[in-house]
């Protein structure tokens, strides 16, 4: 179990390495090593996006526009902070840009692509409750109905945080530190948007 | 600590994101106060039920960015392509020119977008040759055209070239179609897309039963330039760890890969069967690793196997 443990940390170590041999690769101009870093990002950073954005269009575009800056910015990376949170904070911008751009047009997509294909917000708790009774699916609807209006509460910057912390299990130090921000600040930011939500949904959970 | 300055810190004790001697005080409060105990059910409650919402990209989503991203890598590379060739021929010159050149892997579908504009813009000119006599015979909008034969003006001002055309064609199938299999098996050994050539060895993998099928993953893992391609096709070989075939092949890619997560992929798969010739391999290794964690992966290795770790 120990030795697992150890295999385990001595292959994040050697992927580290590889990694950094990877982006010097990259700040080269090598454009095998360019994709080789994309596949290893891209996934999660199309997870946050569409959980972030709740559209496949926009988070088509963050994927597009933070790949690319990465492409563009790679020489300027120096290796005082992980890739990864370099990434995440190239892609965390881009997501609020989105998120504040929508709160001023105070529009939220009504419809969420999902892996079975587009799917109204408020019907999602009733797909996944198909076969529960009447007065469950009932519920389940009023709890979408809710966390949906939960989240319209929070401003981009706490619904950043929370969907880091809550959703893709960042540590609020890492969160804060791909906001530029303090890992205070994050846990601030946390708070108030677990309090928001459960004022919204307080009766229901 | 008070039931207010627990309810206040139990969002970030839920999240474990509290300082250990705040964390402490919190327990020790709940132990005692079932009121609070409730206060951290609630807050449980609601992350189940934000749990519910996560939702995953649609399935294709990936593959088409990783397209995209493809093509506007290309455009940030090139963008001269784009701006200088306004006219048909220009593209066409441009094409062949990048098709001449595939130093680099971006540079194959600049080529593509190219010639397929040039059977866009052919189309056009057939069109509107029409009542003129231009033609050119038999080429459709997705031809491509790979080289030209030959070109040959006459006295009337025409021109006659000849030229090799390839039409792209979109086949779908399953993987136990022979076709299929054939293909991905072609696609594995694509010289210059190494994204064309990890999907496809992603696909072959659970197929290595198949003769041909461990004969292109061993290829791939012994010859194949990109790293990634090779630790799919290992991935591949996991159950065939055994087969003496592969073992040494396996033996002699640890020798001579440059990777250290390739090297480490082998030693696993090796010492999953122990026998002589792999500690004799991982003893060789051991003397010349460079890497400090392969080199101790390996001296591990030869512990479990209680072989010595030099040779001496």
């Amino acid at each position: 179990m120990l030795q697992d443990a150890a295999g385990a940390v001595s292959a994040r170590a050697v992927a580290k390495v590889d990694e950094a041999a990877v982006i010097r690769a990259v700040q080269q101009g090598d454009q095998d090593a360019f994709e080789q870093l994309v596949r290893a990002y891209d996934q999660s950073v199309l997870r946050v996006a569409m959980n972030l954005l709740r559209s496949s269009e926009d988070a088509r575009d963050v994927y597009q526009e933070a790949f690319l800056r990465v492409y563009r910015n790679i020489h300027t990376f120096r290796f005082d902070c992980s890739f990864h949170t370099w990434l995440y904070r190239i892609v965390t911008n881009i997501c609020l840009d989105h998120l504040r751009k929508r709160k001023v047009r105070r529009e939220e997509p009504a419809v969420v692509e999902t892996t079975d294909g587009p799917v109204d917000r408020m019907d999602t708790f009733e797909q996944e409750a198909a076969h529960a009774d009447p007065e469950r699916r009932m519920w389940n609807r009023q709890l979408g109905d809710r966390i949906a209006a939960a989240l319209a509460e929070l401003t981009a910057r706490e619904r950043m945080v929370f969907e880091l912390r809550h959703y893709q299990g960042l540590r609020l130090r890492t969160i804060g530190e791909m906001l530029g921000t303090s890992e205070e600040a994050a846990k601030n930011c946390l708070f108030r948007a677990t309090q928001k939500m459960r004022g919204v949904l307080g009766d229901l959970v | 600590m008070t039931c207010d300055a627990v309810t206040k810190a139990i969002p970030l004790y839920y999240y474990g994101e509290l300082a250990p001697d705040v964390e402490d005080g919190v327990e020790e409060h709940l132990h005692a106060c079932a009121s609070c105990r409730e206060e951290l059910d609630r807050q449980k409650s609601l992350a189940t039920a934000l749990d519910q919402r996560q939702l995953e990209p649609p399935p294709n989503l990936l593959a088409e960015c990783r397209h995209e991203l493809i093509r506007a890598v290309y455009r940030e590379q090139a963008p001269a392509v784009h701006h200088r060739a306004s006219d048909p021929w220009g593209l066409f010159r441009e094409a062949f020119h990048s098709l001449w050149h595939p130093g680099i892997r971006f540079t194959r579908p600049a080529g593509a977008v190219a010639l397929l504009a040039l059977g866009f813009f052919a189309a056009r000119f057939v069109n509107f040759g029409q009542g003129g006599g231009l033609s050119l015979a038999g080429t459709t909008p997705d031809a491509i055209v790979s080289s030209i034969r030959s070109v040959q003006p006459d006295s009337t001002g025409r021109v006659q070239i000849a030229l090799d055309e390839t039409h792209r064609r979109v086949i779908s199938g399953r993987l136990d179609d022979q076709n299929i299999r054939r293909l991905l098996l072609a696609a594995a050994r694509e010289p210059d897309n190494p994204g064309v050539r990890v999907e496809s060895v992603e696909l072959l993998k659970d197929h290595s039963a198949s003769a041909e099928v461990r004969s292109a993953l061993l290829e791939a893992v012994t010859h194949d330039t990109n790293p990634g391609v090779r630790l799919k096709a290992l991935e591949g070989l996991k159950s065939f760890a055994g087969d003496p075939d592969v073992r040494k092949t396996l033996a002699q890619v640890l020798l001579k890969d440059v990777n250290p997560g390739v090297r480490m992929q082998v030693i696993d798969l090796l010492i999953a069967h122990k026998d002589d010739a792999t500690v004799s391999v991982l003893q060789t290794l051991v003397g010349k690793e460079d890497n400090s964690y392969v080199r101790m992966r390996c001296q591990n290795a030869l512990r479990d196997m209680n072989a010595s770790v030099g040779t001496f």
